[in-house]
């Protein structure tokens, strides 16, 4: 039912099993790549050439305003403003889940939240999932209600940041300005229909107020990050590496100066998720309605990975053998969407169709091509679900650094795949697995329709509003920036809801918010599903002995900076910046610059550091109707130097 | 002729020159360079070097608050100079179009004075035969090179240190190694002081800056960068750094002195688990033998903060990080001794402590009525007559050489309106407080 590539079936009691009578089920063959810049790809070039003397290289490296280290190389053709070619590159290793091994299971909390400093306390409560898991221990109520509170003041912090500093500059005026003179001059008698809410009359004085440093939006939302962190360290300590998750719960004092300074903080919010959400529909509105072609950049098939979060405070008991029931209760609740439609909801089906690939990475392949040699550690999950080779269970980190090739290795990120399908994870994908999740009744604020997501906004300043998010009909670019918009939204109604839940707690005189645990000395196996402010996030931890025997971590960026997979299909960002349009302003390819490229890869909110740095080798193709001058000669000579 | 062949095996293909420059190629290519103040420095540029990094450090940069990232940036505050921020988290233009200042710094023709800051720890790739650990930008470093692979960012640190005004690690991945140069790793990471050696100074004639912290206080390094620039340029005094390179305004004391539970120490009460308001120590608390200021200055805004909220300090500021400290959530061994020392000697303290606290909870008028009014407890025990006895001591102690307010407050009338509710006060022409000249006490008594 669910897998469509894997040899997984299940039978009438939705108990996974591996086909009969497949060899080797999980092997694959390696498909070889022909890079236009490579021997192999010299014919193509050439035949790319005889049609226009407009092929160009473009690199970005690296690509700014995105976390961590990320260089992005393109191919494209700057006749036809199309993309060629697409190579994503981290260009970072660390090794910390090297550094993992051999270590007391209980560094790793602290250990893994310096993945990364972006979004740091994810990785301590994911990593005290795992353990949870393994140790048999869950927290209190009022445990997880703080937990699920840090998640959403992170996310509070963390979309403001990425909406108005990270890609809000890409809108700016000065940027519009330079890249699509045509559009400023619109935006100059476009009114904005969000003015109520946001105070501005045109989309240019949006432009103008998203300039860096200097225009409004820009420092209003520093403000706001800062806001969200200053409820966060109140019970987390600090930030981005938090001082109080521990196994077994949380080591906070929440006390009713905590939950007061809290409470008014997360309302401030309300408001100005009103604000952003105004904001960026008149943005995208606009770019739509001036060339509706804006809806290709960064498009993307509907396929999105979710792993669920938000645990339910009651429900949340720690065990793989009832994950399926406290991952459906989480209030985003676990899901795979292939094509728009939802594929499984059930956190074991998510876990078992996840490898992790290493062809194009550099590291060795520790499966000898999936075939594992009947070799691998884990054949099945704890509930007897079969697991691939390629599995994070089953994974290795064995690296391998060497030089930049882009028909071999050209990354430090992995290419995990679902069902061997490339996915994408965000906010968006916790909004949409909880607008498809119809039998959702339980959220206080929040109402899933199947299509759409209603959100039942409480007053702040601004009266009480319903909003709407809609599932896109055309996934892309501009549809990641409106989503994140609403997750804040979405966000904040999580965080108060969850407040109230504590306050009950309190009233009821439930405020432990940890339990006691003795580390095992036999060999046991946890997982920790959860979420980063990009979305999927998951640790697998192996342990005996009293020893972390091996600790695989699976961020966001890592499924979406991911290089090409043993198949050959491209990675999410290198898929959807290929399938860009090149809609930037620009006479000869002297001139070019590349906005739709960087809206494109900004568009997903990379965050390198956990995934390691991306560099992408790809061409950019630019349209230079007026010269041939500085293109590639006939004979393919370059003649910039 | 022969193509240019790439690191792939096949022909090049040009590039174009301004990937990246969504602002103008010949616009701001880092952030900041706004207003600011003319001085002996007019206009600074700051490299901002990511190694083995998370990027918290520049995270929690922009949580500071004194001064705030873009007050600097801005040049908002009088007396410091104009200052060009080159990062790649907050730049606005990115590829080339970034990486070019960088370049005309390492070739000597920026033009203009520059610092760097190192955020992360030094691999040890310059090692490699091929390849990189972290790296940033790339096609080598001379504008005439024919490579395509990306740059080591430690070949950066190496081109940019010798001719910066200052270089400033930040975190203790690039102060002191941190968590990428724990035991177990397999790049061989390192400190920027490590690497450069025990000989390296700026261009200025400094040692390498640490502002240690994983990640550190924001406030802790834009506070010494200010202090820096406004010694610079002449308005205030050398901030002082202790021997490891640290502001020793900020480090200089344990993170316990300033911690708001030391208290609890100090009487001998401990958490026993997670979540409990006392001292944390017993759970894996090392505060008391790490230098940090996070109890003082809070973590943002000066709010938050590890053990203020309830986190055991696991010495994350310290060159011993995170070895040192671990395996986290155990009780640091010293504890048993200072612990059990403060355990006794605390049962006494804090007991004599809660009798001076009684009578602090007395206002003078409950003492001379001998109750309370006060209807939360359904009953107060009054004060029994050895806590009588010791009140009188240890008030001729407290007075003594100076005004006995015991005295002079026996001699206060008690208030006719007390109890308004039953009893109408009697009339009379106000209340009369005792004539001071006559009062006893109100002399200062003899010291003893």
């Amino acid at each position: 039912m669910c897998f469509k590539n894997l040899p997984v079936e299940f039978d009438e009691q939705g108990n996974a099993h591996l086909k009969e009578g497949v060899a080797d089920p999980f092997s694959y063959k390696v498909e070889e790549l022909a890079p236009i810049e490579s021997p192999e790809g010299e014919e193509k070039l050439h035949r790319l050439l005889e049609r226009n003397g407009h092929i160009r290289r473009v690199d970005f490296d690296p690509v700014t305003r995105v976390a961590g280290a990320l260089a992005f190389h393109t191919v494209v053709d700057l006749e036809n403003r199309q993309v060629l070619e697409t190579d994503s590159m981290a260009t970072l290793f660390r090794g910390y889940e090297v550094i993992l091994k051999g270590r007391d299971p209980r560094d790793a909390i602290f250990i893994s939240s310096r993945a990364c400093g972006v979004c740091g306390g994810v990785h301590s409560t994911t990593a005290a999932l795992a353990l949870e898991m393994a140790f048999g221990i869950s927290p209190p109520p009022m445990g997880t209600i703080a937990r699920n509170l840090l998640l959403s003041l992170e996310y509070l912090y963390d979309h403001p940041l990425h909406l108005f500093l990270l890609a809000g500059p890409d809108y700016s005026e000065p940027a519009v300005r330079e890249t699509n003179p045509e559009l400023w001059e619109r935006a100059q008698s476009v009114r904005a229909a969000g003015k109520a809410t946001h105070g501005f009359d045109t989309i240019a004085e949006i432009m103008t107020a998203m300039t860096p440093l200097t225009g409004s939006l820009y420092t209003e939302a520093l403000h706001m990050t800062r806001v969200a962190r200053e409820a966060y360290v109140l019970i987390g300590g600090k930030y981005p590496h938090p001082q109080t998750i521990v196994p077994g719960g949380i080591s906070a004092t929440i006390d009713t100066s905590d939950f007061n300074e809290v409470h008014l903080r997360i309302v401030k919010f309300f408001d100005y998720s009103q604000k952003v959400i105004a904001i960026w529909n008149d943005l995208v509105e606009f770019f739509y309605e001036a060339n509706p072609q804006y809806r290709e950049i960064g498009r993307r098939p509907k396929n999105l990975i979710e792993p669920g979060q938000w645990d339910d405070p009651h429900a949340y008991d720690g065990t793989f053998a009832n994950v399926d029931d406290w991952g459906r209760k989480r209030w985003a609740p676990p899901a795979v969407i292939r094509d728009g439609e939802l594929a499984t909801t059930q956190m074991t089906a998510l876990n078992m169709g996840v490898e992790e690939f290493v062809e194009h990475s550099f590291y060795e392949d520790w499966t000898d091509g999936g075939a594992g040699n009947g070799a691998y550690q884990f054949k099945t999950d704890p509930n007897g679900n079969p697991l691939p080779p390629n599995h994070p269970w089953n994974k290795q980190t064995i690296p391998k650094p060497g030089g930049t090739n882009w028909k071999d290795k050209y990354s430090w990120s992995t290419s995990p795949r679902w069902d061997r399908v490339a996915m994408e994870t965000g906010p968006y994908s916790r909004l949409w697995a909880n607008a498809l999740a119809e039998d959702y009744s339980h959220l206080k604020f929040i109402e899933p329709t199947g299509h759409s997501l209603k959100l039942h906004m409480p007053h702040g300043n601004l009266p009480e509003a319903e909003l709407e998010w809609h599932i896109p009909e055309q996934w892309g670019a501009f549809e990641r920036n409106r989503g994140r918009a609403y997750s804040i939204a979405y966000t904040a109604l999580i965080a108060y809801e969850n407040l109230l839940m504590g306050l009950d707690l309190q009233r009821k005189g439930e405020t432990r918010t940890s339990v006691d645990y003795k580390v095992p000395k036999d060999f046991r196996v946890g997982a920790g599903f959860w979420g980063a402010g990009r979305g999927y996030l998951t640790h697998h931890a192996v342990i005996d002995n009293g020893v972390i025997e091996n600790y695989q971590i699976l961020t966001p960026s890592t499924w979406m900076a991911s290089p090409k997979d043993p198949f050959g299909n491209p990675g999410p960002y290198e898929e959807a910046v290929h399938a860009t349009p090149l809609l930037e302003n620009y006479e000869k390819p002297e001139d070019f610059k590349g906005i739709d490229v960087l809206r494109t890869i900004r568009s997903f909110d990379p965050c390198m550091p956990c995934t390691t740095h991306i560099y992408a080798d790809s061409r950019v193709i630019s349209r230079d109707v007026v010269t041939c001058a500085c293109g590639v000669d006939d004979d393919g000579h370059d003649h910039e130097h | 002729m022969a193509d240019p062949v790439g690191g792939n095996g096949g022909t090049k293909l040009q590039k174009v020159p301004h990937a990246g420059a969504v602002f103008g190629a010949d616009g701001p290519r880092g952030i900041g360079g706004l207003g600011g103040s003319a001085g002996p420095i007019s206009e600074l540029h700051v490299f901002w070097l990511a190694g083995m990094s998370c990027d918290g450090c520049s995270i929690a940069v922009t949580g500071a608050t004194s001064p705030s990232v873009e007050e600097l940036l801005a040049g908002s505050i009088p007396g410091l100079p104009k200052v060009f921020l080159h990062h790649p988290v907050l730049s606005i233009g990115a590829g080339t179009e970034f990486v070019r200042p960088f370049r005309d710094a390492a070739n000597g023709e920026l033009g203009a004075p520059y610092v760097i800051v190192l955020e992360g720890s030094i691999p040890d790739d310059q090692a490699l035969e091929e390849g990189y650990y972290s790296a940033m930008g790339a096609g080598g470093f001379d504008p005439d090179s024919e490579t395509d692979e990306p740059n080591r960012v430690t070949d950066w640190v190496k081109l940019l240190a010798p001719g910066a005004a200052a270089a400033i690690a930040i975190g203790t991945c690039a102060t002191w190694g941190g968590i990428p140069a724990a035991a177990g790793n397999i790049t061989g990471s390192m400190s920027l002081m490590d690497f450069l050696g025990k000989d390296y100074t700026s261009a200025l004639g400094v040692p390498v800056v640490n502002v240690p912290g994983c990640s550190p206080v924001g406030d802790n390094f834009t506070e010494t960068v200010a202090a820096v620039l406004m010694f610079l340029q002449g308005l205030g005094p050398l901030p002082e750094f202790d021997e490891l390179g640290r502001p020793a305004w900020l480090f200089s004391e344990t993170v316990h002195r300033h911690c708001v539970r030391a208290g609890y120490y100090e009487e001998g009460v401990f958490a026993k688990r997670p979540g409990d308001k006392e001292c944390l120590v017993d759970i894996g608390c090392w505060g008391p033998v790490v230098q940090c200021n996070i109890t003082e200055r809070g973590a943002i805004n000066h709010m938050g903060g590890c053990m203020v909220a309830g986190g055991a300090c696991i010495g994350c500021t310290m060159p011993g990080f995170p070895d040192k400290f671990s395996p986290f959530y155990k009780r640091p061994p010293g504890s048993r001794v200072s612990g059990g020392v403060s355990r006794t000697y605390g049962a006494a303290i804090r007991r004599l402590r809660r009798v001076t606290m009684a009578g602090g909870n007395r206002e003078p008028l409950w003492d001379r009525l001998d109750e309370s009014p006060s209807p939360w407890a359904a009953e107060e025990s009054p004060p029994s007559v050895p806590s009588k006895v010791a009140k009188f001591f240890y008030h001729r102690l407290q007075y003594s050489g100076s005004v006995n307010h015991d005295k002079r407050n026996k001699q206060q009338p008690v208030p006719k309106s007390l109890n308004v509710l039953h009893h109408d006060p009697e009339p009379t022409a106000g209340y009369e407080p005792p004539d001071p000249d006559k009062e006893e006490g109100a002399a200062p008594s003899e010291e003893s």
